[in-house]
């Protein structure tokens, strides 16, 4: 089982994304609620993949991203965004965000998304 | 019939619907829906707490839990009986409310088919009349179908008595 | 835009949306108030704001909640406009009514939801509003400066990437043509679309895309909706290298990938037409790495617990401990030397004992929150009646069972509201009595014994003690001649249904159903209110809760067949007496005295009308019984035991009948009978 890093300083956030994954399949190894508190728990766990929210108190995502991806290169990132964002998302990309979902999002979309990123 | 047939018979059935438990007050025979009826239990030893209606005799401990009983014959303003091993106590919930109502003797659980049930007529005859919800026919019988909401809820008249 | 409309995640999340929404509400409230107050806005609290509308918007949104979401989108939007631009002179008050009355949308919204009910609010007006007033913040800007995020913007488009590969004309010798289609719903598709980009810049010697300019947000979007995503590339690699490394693109619903031959290539490469590919300047702020610091350690470790799974726990520990003292007293022992067993019980009980503490601090919670609350309804309050109040809080973080603080908020509210209402006086008079012009009210919490103390008190006027008498003459409430009645007594007349002595009825209090709300719902958590007055200078209500309602140490006596329970803490001392002790006086009250005070004499059997043979003095048994206020001496037959009682209240019908004087609630003994609880405020009332 593909085991996954959720990032998001909303617990709601955190709860749906983790009830989508875990009735597709995925093993939620583990949470952060900041960017700080999420590259502790990528060093820690070792994900196959995160999820990473963008607007987050004590450390954003983008900020987390670039620093997961100096420490792991081949670290799989999937950015949360809401609409509006566009700006971030794209130095999200370029600083090597495998994907992005979009807030709202459909529980196949985030399916599809992982599935992609992992190559499954 | 005793109790445990009653349980047995509802093991039986899989519906609820236009089914009623009927009970016995004095020569008077009354129906309750089934839906309402949680559990029959046997006389029990009652805890009288004061300052409450008449009719309101008190609580009873009930596995743990403990709930309020009515003596329907009083509620009725009929006059009281002393209570013998046929008395029963009905344990009906009412929106969350659980209260036993203390009856004569229980009969048995019925089908009483919609087109069978009929408004109740306007003749007065006393107290009862407000506390029957319609009346479902039974071969040659009748039984007065209760309307649990007005039977506890119903304040207006303790207030006046209590002036 | 697709939400999720699962049904089965969406109930699930509902207990999680609806808590940390309210948590977050809260959060704001707080903010705006602390803010309003210093009259500026800290750019910390903005970001908070920020943050916490933005959360709101997306969580709101997943739920389907748009009415919600729109409303916070609206004001991200202007404390998104407030944190880049920080504009000067902004109107703080303004501001704060506009926020305050999206929290009330939303708080209003959240109970219909919690209450099963459709959140069918709309909030167009005031979103409307809120719009108004960020446009004209906007103008107020200066028109010219082009604002930080629109700067980079420009910057990015004119900036461009040139392929290091200088051979100008035909370098890759394979051309393609990609069109690419992306899923519904996957949104930003021009992002996903730069994302491709992105990726094939390190592989293709040479790019062009339709459309080009594809920051241009919405209008770019469409054309990709519409038309697809139009590539044309120049590269060594294969056709079927090119397939693949496009078929990785997440998405993508479809591709069209054509070989190009030599003449259409070079028409889609002019020489002079460089690949502009945008470089993307990092738009987010530096990385200090230095500054960051990894903060774990010792945080408090929080779980968040279902309220319903506390409630069994603690029925389940109130069953142990009847069970226990089903297993310790049973009759099967009785006169049974048993030393062992006595040692090995004690030890159960203790255990016991401290299980129970243990479940009963985890459903106890400061009281701050509630507090905190009551901020805002000054607010309101002084911005409705003109008036100028200060709120202090003592003791906030006094901790009560969570049952208890649902049922406090309300009778609190009640009463600020009118403190400030019939109690503080207008500014102006305050100054022309000596008073300093600001009001204040204190809300004060302690512990005090086995109960909870919450006084209200307010420095304004007072209670007026003749226009209490006369408007409870006015409705017939005298029970006996003013003379006789203490200061207190009279006071006290104001909790009396349908009282109220405020000649204008307010929108807000002075319709008299508000004080005997306050009491029933205070003596529904088995409390009581009480009020004290000086005239001219404060008024103070206080509230008395019990800490806990669920174990007890009691005394059983039995009256008859029936068996009642005294709290062990409210029993002085029991003693046997004889009728030549007693005295009566000209009512026919008997008292008894006792070490040269005088204590009046509740015959039980009299006042719940038991049966029992027991009626003289000698043959039974005197229990003094006090609270702060009242010491009475209760008759009955005899004592029956010590033991430690579950209180269980009684039954909801019964309750709704009305307060029984004199009793907390029940118990279930270890035989299974019901023992009633007796409480001394209600017997020593002799109303």
């Amino acid at each position: 089982m593909k085991r996954v890093l959720i990032v998001d300083d909303a617990a709601f956030m955190r709860a749906s994304i983790k009830l989508m994954l875990e009735r597709n399949g995925f093993e939620v190894v583990g949470e952060a609620e900041n960017g700080l508190k999420g590259i502790e728990c990528y060093k820690e766990l070792k994900p196959d993949v995160v999820t990473m929210d963008i607007t987050m108190p004590e450390l954003g995502g983008i900020e987390a991203l670039k620093i997961i991806r100096e420490y792991d290169p081949g670290a799989k990132i999937i950015m949360v965004s809401a609409m509006g964002q566009e700006p971030m998302v794209m130095d999200a990309v370029v600083s090597g965000a495998k994907s992005f979902i979009v807030k709202p999002f459909k529980e196949e979309l985030v399916v599809q998304t992982l599935n992609k990123v992992l190559g499954l | 019939m005793a109790e445990k047939e009653i349980q047995e018979f509802w093991e039986e059935e899989d519906t609820q619907k236009d089914k009623y438990l009927t009970f016995s007050l004095g020569n008077e025979f009354y129906g309750i829906e089934i839906k309402y009826v949680t559990e029959i239990v046997g006389m029990q030893p009652i805890t009288e707490v004061p300052e409450l209606p008449e009719y309101i005799r008190g609580i009873i401990n009930l596995r743990g839990k403990i709930i309020p009983v009515m003596d329907v014959r009083l509620r009725f303003k009929k006059p009281a009986r002393e209570y013998n091993d046929r008395t029963c106590i009905i344990v009906v919930d009412i929106r969350d409310i659980s209260i036993g109502l203390i009856i004569d003797s229980v009969s048995e659980v019925l089908s009483i088919p919609e087109g069978d049930i009929v408004s109740p007529p306007e003749f007065s005859k006393g107290y009862n009349n407000k506390y029957i919800k319609n009346i479902g026919k039974v071969g040659n019988d009748v039984k007065l179908i209760l309307d649990c909401d007005k039977l506890l809820n119903d304040e207006e008249t303790e207030n006046l008595s209590n002036l | 835009m697709i939400a999720i409309s699962d049904k089965s995640i969406h109930e699930p999340m509902l207990d999680i949306f609806i808590f940390e929404t309210l948590k977050q509400i809260e959060q704001l409230e707080q903010l705006v108030i602390c803010n309003e107050k210093s009259s500026c806005y800290t750019q910390n609290s903005i970001n908070e704001i920020f943050r916490i509308m933005h959360t709101i918007k997306g969580s709101a949104a997943m739920m389907l909640f748009d009415n919600i979401s729109a409303l916070s989108h609206t004001i991200e939007d202007l404390f998104f406009f407030l944190r880049e631009e920080k504009p000067k002179d902004i109107d703080c008050s303004g501001l704060s009514d506009l926020v305050l009355e999206g929290i009330d949308f939303i708080k209003i919204e959240i109970d219909k939801i919690k209450n099963g009910h459709e959140s069918d609010g709309n909030a167009e007006e005031l979103t409307k509003r809120i719009r108004n007033f960020l446009s004209v913040l906007k103008n107020c800007e200066n028109p010219l400066a082009i604002s930080e995020s629109e700067k980079q913007t420009q910057d990015m488009r004119t900036q461009y990437y040139i392929s290091q590969d200088k051979k100008a004309a035909v370098s890759g010798k394979n051309g393609y043509k990609a069109i690419l289609h992306f899923d519904e719903g996957c949104e930003m598709e021009n992002i996903r679309a730069y994302s491709v980009i992105h990726n094939l810049r390190g592989i293709v010697k040479e790019l062009q895309y339709i459309p080009e300019n594809i920051m241009a947000n919405d209008e770019c979007v469409e054309v990709i909706r519409r038309d697809g995503f139009v590539i044309f590339m120049k590269t060594d690699l294969s056709y079927e290298e090119i397939e693949e490394f496009l078929q990785q693109t997440v998405f993508l619903k479809e591709l069209l990938l054509t070989r190009l031959d030599n003449a259409e290539a070079q028409e889609k490469f002019l020489i002079d037409k460089r690949i502009v590919l945008e470089k993307q300047e990092t738009l987010a702020p530096k990385l200090l790495k230095e500054e960051v610091v990894v903060s774990s350690g010792q945080q408090q470790s929080l779980i968040s617990v279902n309220v319903n799974k506390l409630d069994k726990l603690m029925d389940l520990v109130g069953e142990m401990v009847i069970a226990e003292a089903m297993v310790v007293q049973n009759p099967d022992l009785g006169g049974l030397e048993l030393h062992n067993f006595q040692k090995a019980a004690r030890q159960l009980g203790k255990i016991t004992s401290e299980l129970q503490d243990m479940v009963m601090s985890i459903r106890m919670l400061p009281i701050s929150a509630t507090f905190h609350k009551m901020h805002r309804i000054v607010r309101d309050m002084c911005k409705k009646l003109n008036k100028e109040v200060q709120l202090e809080l003592i003791g906030e973080e006094t901790e009560v069972d969570k049952n208890i603080i649902e049922h406090i908020s309300d009778p609190l509210m009640h009463l600020i509201r009118n403190s400030i209402d019939h109690g503080i006086e207008a500014s102006e008079e305050r100054l022309g009595k000596g008073k300093p012009q600001s009001g204040t009210i204190t809300l004060t919490a302690q512990n005090a014994g086995s109960d909870v103390l919450i006084t209200i008190k307010d420095d304004g006027k007072g209670l007026n003690r003749e226009r209490i008498l006369e408007r409870a003459k006015e409705h017939g409430l005298l029970s006996k001649p003013e003379s006789e009645m203490h200061d207190k007594e009279v006071y006290s007349m104001i909790f009396l249904p349908g009282f109220s002595t405020k000649d204008n009825i307010s929108e807000f209090s002075g319709r008299g159903v508000g004080m005997d709300v306050v009491v029933k719902n205070i003596e529904m958590v088995g409390g009581s209110v009480s009020v004290e007055s000086t005239p001219g200078s404060s008024t103070t209500v206080t509230l008395k809760i019990p800490l806990t309602l669920a174990i007890i140490d009691g005394m059983n006596i039995k009256v008859g067949k029936a068996m009642y329970t005294i709290p062990t803490i409210s029993i002085k001392e029991s003693f046997r007496a004889n009728e030549r002790e007693l005295i009566k006086d000209p009512n026919g009250n008997e008292m008894i005295m006792v070490r040269g005070q005088c204590y009046p004499i509740l015959r039980l059997h009299e006042r719940f009308k038991v049966e029992t043979d027991i009626v003289n003095i000698h043959e039974g048994i005197i229990v003094m019984v006090e609270n702060e206020e009242d010491s009475i001496c209760i008759f009955a037959d005899e004592l029956v035991g010590e033991q430690q009682v579950v209180v269980k209240t009684l039954p909801a019908y019964i309750r709704n009948k009305g307060k029984i004087r004199g009793l907390a609630g029940c118990t279930l003994l270890g035989n299974g009978s019901i023992s009633l609880i007796l409480e001394v405020a209600g017997l020593a009332d002799k109303r």
